[in-house]
């Protein structure tokens, strides 16, 4: 039988070539997110290695809040007793810490992503990763050491002079240019260099504290043995580690916040995508195998056993799959190029360099695309075994096929099972996620398996308007989409599940800017906002709340910063505010106690966390700052709206006794009565950018900020999405394709008749978009059952997100690009049909 | 005369190569049910030319299917040789198939993508042999395919791919030979080749062809006709001339 496979797949190379682009798109996309992977990691490896490069260990503070929050300062005197130990060559003292550079324009250098670094330049070139290329070190005070990179993407040189912000701004004076080993910069990072005495002062704030202390091992003296006798040499609550762990722990962190959850949703998107094309080969193996009725009923005949007809789909589909996958594999490296340039538009600079491909990426590439095409086939296999050696004496009969009752009862079944689950799960009191999501699997389940059963009487419907409209060739077209349910169901299906998860989205994103809009509506009463964008650079100066209080136009100008302390041993997120000021401008819906209590020493809960501890106002909290030292505050107030503050609010005096670089995100402002707006607004940016240029905006403008930076997440997630979309339609172009192959003796009798190629045209176009839009219809009230299922059930999880919000206009819009999409698939298949021989299709067997 | 051979005949040289004994097939059920055959008993004997001859919806085709193990009966039992079919799972049936049983079907008999020699020595294939080459030349002489064995389907006439199934049909000497309207589309000139071939394999090959067919003049190259109609046995004729078979269709009816 192999021969005789092969042979066959020869002749048919075209077609299943067709089929197999969905698999190859999949495979792709998979192995494009694995290579990109692969090749982030190395990348961050190298760039991590590089920084600690020539640093065999480095003294540091053991306190530690996550990597979001600086560490603890350490002694600079610790430097005499680290030079003392046995084996250290040399050790030299460095801070580091936020700065943003001013560039040419006023604005901060860099944001979006990598962190903006200042810090002292570290004098032993062995010690210091960077590298002077042009100038020379700081020596006195603001003087500056700059990257290469940062320099250009700010339009300064050296010589130049500009501000640096810690956040508080510190004129500087370029006296060097640097580079990162042989890059112009650390992908993307901003490295400002001062002396160490003006680190000191700008960036820590602090006389006697440094960031680490660097230490370079004597020749024969390994890292791991000098950090193990350093260590016994500090005191308590200092540490020694490699330059190695340095690095690996860097690694760690990157890996944890970014890299792993980046592939996770690439690699879940690529499931979506592959989970389509998964629809995809099954309706083409199911037509394929349809027509070759006659040829496994003859050779059925002349004795082939069922498995020998098994075997000839089997080794067909698992030729597809190698062939689509290795093609896919070769795909992916340009998916990881586009995937890379996707990232590098949206702003976030990536650390470059070549491809990595690992054996592992290959097997998997592979694997999957074999499977994904075996699973596709099998039905269709074991439909073929069932053919019966007589139907090689009949007539190619229509299929009237009609689902069975088993169908309609299980289907039926599964999804009562779903869509109890998931209402179960969103209604319930703590919202249970976990349950949503398999009641949502389930659902999504039943759908599929209930598709044919739905099939004949919805499209019947959907082209009842076509066939009234479209005279005979829409009700041709209509009638064609309902004579084999099956089919029509499958291929529709697939767009359906493409469709589903982009209305899911939608319906979430929308939801989520709803949801915005009503936290910002409900708890900010300012009238301006200054604020450094929805993703938020570094920060800014608290000096500019102060500054903007004093202005004329002014009524109250108030900060709002973050920070990270530890409560019970748990990290946990805190705002810094003037909280009896911050009550003039926003209402905190407050239930217990007054902010105006809230000064030195104490702090302000929020309800929900208040009660979950079991704190009512004037009980105390004991909080863990980041320099290690702990403090009791008493609760002076409890409030309800925790949109804008979060969980905890401190006061400002205490936060700045144990902060580095204290920072605020916002100010919110007031206009004093009797002034306008807009003056008021110049004022206020005046001043402001001399702090940085962070924006200023009303309310409309600020809510709009916001929301833009829901938007721009969905931008990303609909370009991922657009490629399950893709296949799906290709699906459906190829299932027309073969549809029109199978018909030709009646599209032949159609045109003997009478029938224009116009029509016959039109005829395949509208069962296209029959087709297009029942499995669009059918995406998008699956999509909004689950988006609302997953809105529920999130609000009720974490207490955010209230409101579901349906976006009508959007939905429509979708329902319209699928029908388009449907007539877009339709073309090559509808002037195929209509440019048949008349009598050469009517002979055909 | 309505006479019809008994199903247990001992005498060796009218040994029976097939044979029906109170067969009969319902297709559907409940009032709709199909009666194609009604309790029919026949045998084919061995070496000789059968023809089955009935108009339209007698049951002729149908009762070759069964016969020829395409399709089970309701009721009763068919043999081929000694081998109640009735007994052999799927499996079995698909063997007796490749290796016992040639077929002959009025259209499509050949995979397009394969050539004319790959199409004769395909049932070979399938059981994992290579076909006997002395087996295969004398085949193909018989047919006179010499110059056409490399040849697809769709570059060969129609009468050249029914020689080409009927060489495939006979090349590995099988028990029986079962043609559905051989010469259903061909031109005459075709057809009573095709014809004289399958009347050549029985007469110098010893080969036994049983052979559906409405065509007086196909029926006529017979030894016997068995007539259908209703789904019954109605008649039979063991010196058939066109003639003769003229006749007993037009007393028939259509």
């Amino acid at each position: 039988m192999l021969f005789l496979t092969l042979r066959e797949m020869r002749a048919h190379a075209r077609r299943l070539a067709g089929t197999s682009l969905a698999v190859v798109l999949g495979v792709a996309f998979l192995t494009g997110t694995l290579v990109l992977g692969s090749t982030l990691r190395r990348n961050f490896d190298d760039l991590f290695a590089g920084a600690v490069a020539g640093q065999d260990v480095v003294v540091r503070s053991e306190t530690l809040m996550e990597m979001d929050s600086p560490r603890g300062l350490i002694d600079l005197s610790l430097v005499e007793r680290v030079e003392a130990v046995d084996g250290v060559a040399h050790a030299e003292p460095e801070v580091s810490g936020l700065g943003q550079l001013l560039g040419a324009d006023g604005e901060p250098i860099g944001g979006m992503g990598p962190p903006q670094l200042a810090g002292s330049w570290t004098e032993d070139p062995e010690l210091n990763p960077y590298r002077l290329a042009e100038g020379r070190a700081p020596e006195r005070s603001g003087e500056a050491v700059v990257d290469r990179n940062t320099l250009e993407r700010g339009d300064l040189a050296l010589g130049d002079t500009t501000t640096l912000l810690t956040p508080e701004p510190f004129e500087v004076t370029i006296v060097g240019v640097a580079t990162f080993g042989d890059e112009d910069g650390m992908a993307g990072v901003t490295y400002t260099g001062l002396t160490l005495e003006d680190a000191m002062a700008q960036v820590t704030g602090s006389p006697d504290g440094v960031s680490s202390i660097a230490v370079r091992a004597e020749e024969g003296v390994s890292p791991e043995e000098l950090a193990e006798r350093l260590d016994a040499a500090l005191p308590d609550g200092v540490e020694a580690v490699t330059g190695e762990a340095l690095a690996d722990e860097q690694m760690d962190e990157i890996a944890d916040t970014f890299l792993d959850m980046m592939l996770a949703m690439l690699t879940t998107f690529a499931g979506i995508a592959l989970l389509v094309a998964t629809f995809s080969i099954y309706n083409t193996f199911s037509i394929l195998v349809a027509q070759r009725t006659r040829q496994v009923a003859l050779l059925r005949a002349i004795g082939a056993g069922r498995g020998q007809v098994l075997r000839t789909v089997v080794i067909e589909a698992l030729v597809v799959g190698l062939v689509a996958a290795a093609v896919g594999l070769v795909g992916g490296l340009g998916v990881a190029a586009l995937l890379t340039a996707l990232f590098d538009l949206a702003g976030f600079a990536l650390p470059t360099g070549g491809m990595v491909v690992t054996a592992s990426t290959v097997v998997a590439g592979l694997v999957v695309g074999v499977v994904t095409t075996l699973v596709a086939a099998a039905a269709p296999a074991v439909r073929a075994t069932r053919v019966a050696p007589l139907a090689a004496l009949r007539d190619a009969e229509v299929e009237r096929t009609s689902p069975s009752r088993a169908r309609a009862v299980v289907g039926g079944a599964v999804l009562a099972a779903g869509v109890g689950l998931t209402l179960a799960a969103a209604t319930s009191e703590g919202g249970n996620v976990a349950v949503a999501g398999l009641g949502a699997v389930l659902t999504v389940v039943s759908a599929v398996v209930l598709g044919p059963v739905v099939a004949r009487r919805a499209v019947a419907v959907l082209g009842a308007p076509v066939a009234r409209l479209r005279g005979v060739p829409g009700g041709l077209a209509r009638e064609n989409a309902m004579r084999n349910p099956r089919r029509t169901a499958a291929t529709a299906s697939a767009l359906m599940v493409g469709v589903a998860v982009v209305t899911l989205f939608t319906v979430f994103a929308s939801s989520l800017e709803a949801s915005l809009e009503d936290t910002l509506d409900r708890s900010l009463a300012s009238d301006l906002v200054v604020n450094d964008g929805a993703w938020g650079g570094g920060g800014f100066s608290p000096g500019l709340a102060d500054e903007l209080a004093t202005l004329d136009e002014v009524e109250v100008a108030t900060g709002l910063g973050t920070g990270e302390v530890r409560i019970d041993d748990d990290v946990k997120s805190v705002s810094v505010a003037e909280p009896a000021e911050l009550a003039r401008v926003a209402d905190l819906g407050v239930t217990a106690g007054s902010l105006t209590d809230v000064g030195d020493g104490r702090i302000a809960v929020a309800e929900d966390t208040a009660s979950s501890h079991g704190w009512a106002v004037g009980d105390t909290v004991e909080v863990t700052f980041v320099d290690g030292r702990t403090e009791e505050l008493a609760v002076a107030a409890t409030y309800e709206v925790d949109d804008l503050t979060g969980g905890y609010l401190l006061p400002r005096s205490v936060w700045e006794r144990h902060a580095l670089q204290p920072t605020d995100r916002m100010v919110l402002v007031d206009v004093a009565d009797g002034v306008d707006l807009d003056e008021a607004e110049a004022a206020v940016t005046e001043v402001a950018d001399r702090f940085g240029g962070p924006n200023v905006e009303d309310r409309e403008e600020f809510t709009a900020t916001m929301t833009a930076g829901v938007d721009m997440m969905i931008g990303v997630v609909y370009a991922l999405l657009a490629l399950a979309v893709v296949i799906a339609l290709m699906g459906i172009a190829n299932t027309l394709s073969l549809a029109v192959h199978e018909r030709v003796r009646e599209l032949g009798l159609l045109r003997a008749v009478g029938t224009t190629r116009a029509q016959v045209r039109s005829a395949v176009r509208w069962e296209s978009v029959v087709l297009a839009v029942f499995g669009a219809a059918g995406g998008v009230a699956l999509g909004v059952f689950l988006g609302w299922a997953l809105v529920e059930t999130v609000s009720a999880a974490t207490g955010n997100l209230g409101s579901f919000a349906l976006p009508t206009g959007t939905l429509a819009v979708v329902l319209v690009a699928g029908a388009l999409a449907g007539a877009l698939a339709s073309v090559r298949p509808a002037r195929r049909a209509a440019r048949l021989d008349v009598l050469t299709a009517i002979a055909s067997p | 005369m309505t006479t019809t051979p008994t199903a247990t005949s001992t005498d060796v040289r009218t040994r029976l190569a097939a044979q029906a004994v109170e067969a009969t097939k319902v297709y559907g059920s409940g009032p709709t049910a199909v009666m194609a055959l009604d309790a029919v008993t026949v045998g084919f004997e061995a070496g000789r030319f059968t023809a089955i001859m009935g108009p339209s919806g007698s049951g002729k085709s149908t009762l070759m299917h069964c016969v020829a193990g395409l399709d089970t009966v309701t009721e009763g039992r068919v043999l081929l040789g000694d081998v109640d079919l009735g007994t052999l799972s799927d499996r079995d049936l698909t063997l007796l198939r490749r290796d016992r049983v040639g077929f002959v079907f009025q259209a499509f008999n050949l995979v397009p993508t394969l050539t004319a020699e790959e199409n004769i020595t395909l049932p070979d294939r399938l059981a994992g042999r290579r076909t006997d080459p002395d087996r295969l030349a004398e085949v193909v002489e018989t047919m006179g395919l010499g110059d056409r064995l490399a040849h697809r389907p769709s570059e060969l006439s129609g009468g050249q791919q029914q020689r080409v199934a009927v060489a495939r049909a006979l090349v590995r000497r099988p028990d029986i030979v079962f043609a559905d309207e051989p010469t259903g589309n061909l031109d005459s000139r075709a057809g009573a080749e095709i014809l004289q071939l399958l009347r050549r394999a029985v007469d110098e090959l010893g080969q036994t062809v049983v052979m559906v067919t409405h065509d007086p003049r196909a029926a006529a190259v017979a030894d016997s006709v068995v007539f259908l109609a209703d789904g019954r046995i109605v008649g039979r004729d063991d010196g058939p001339t066109t003639a003769s078979i003229l006749e007993r269709t037009s007393s028939l009816g259509g």
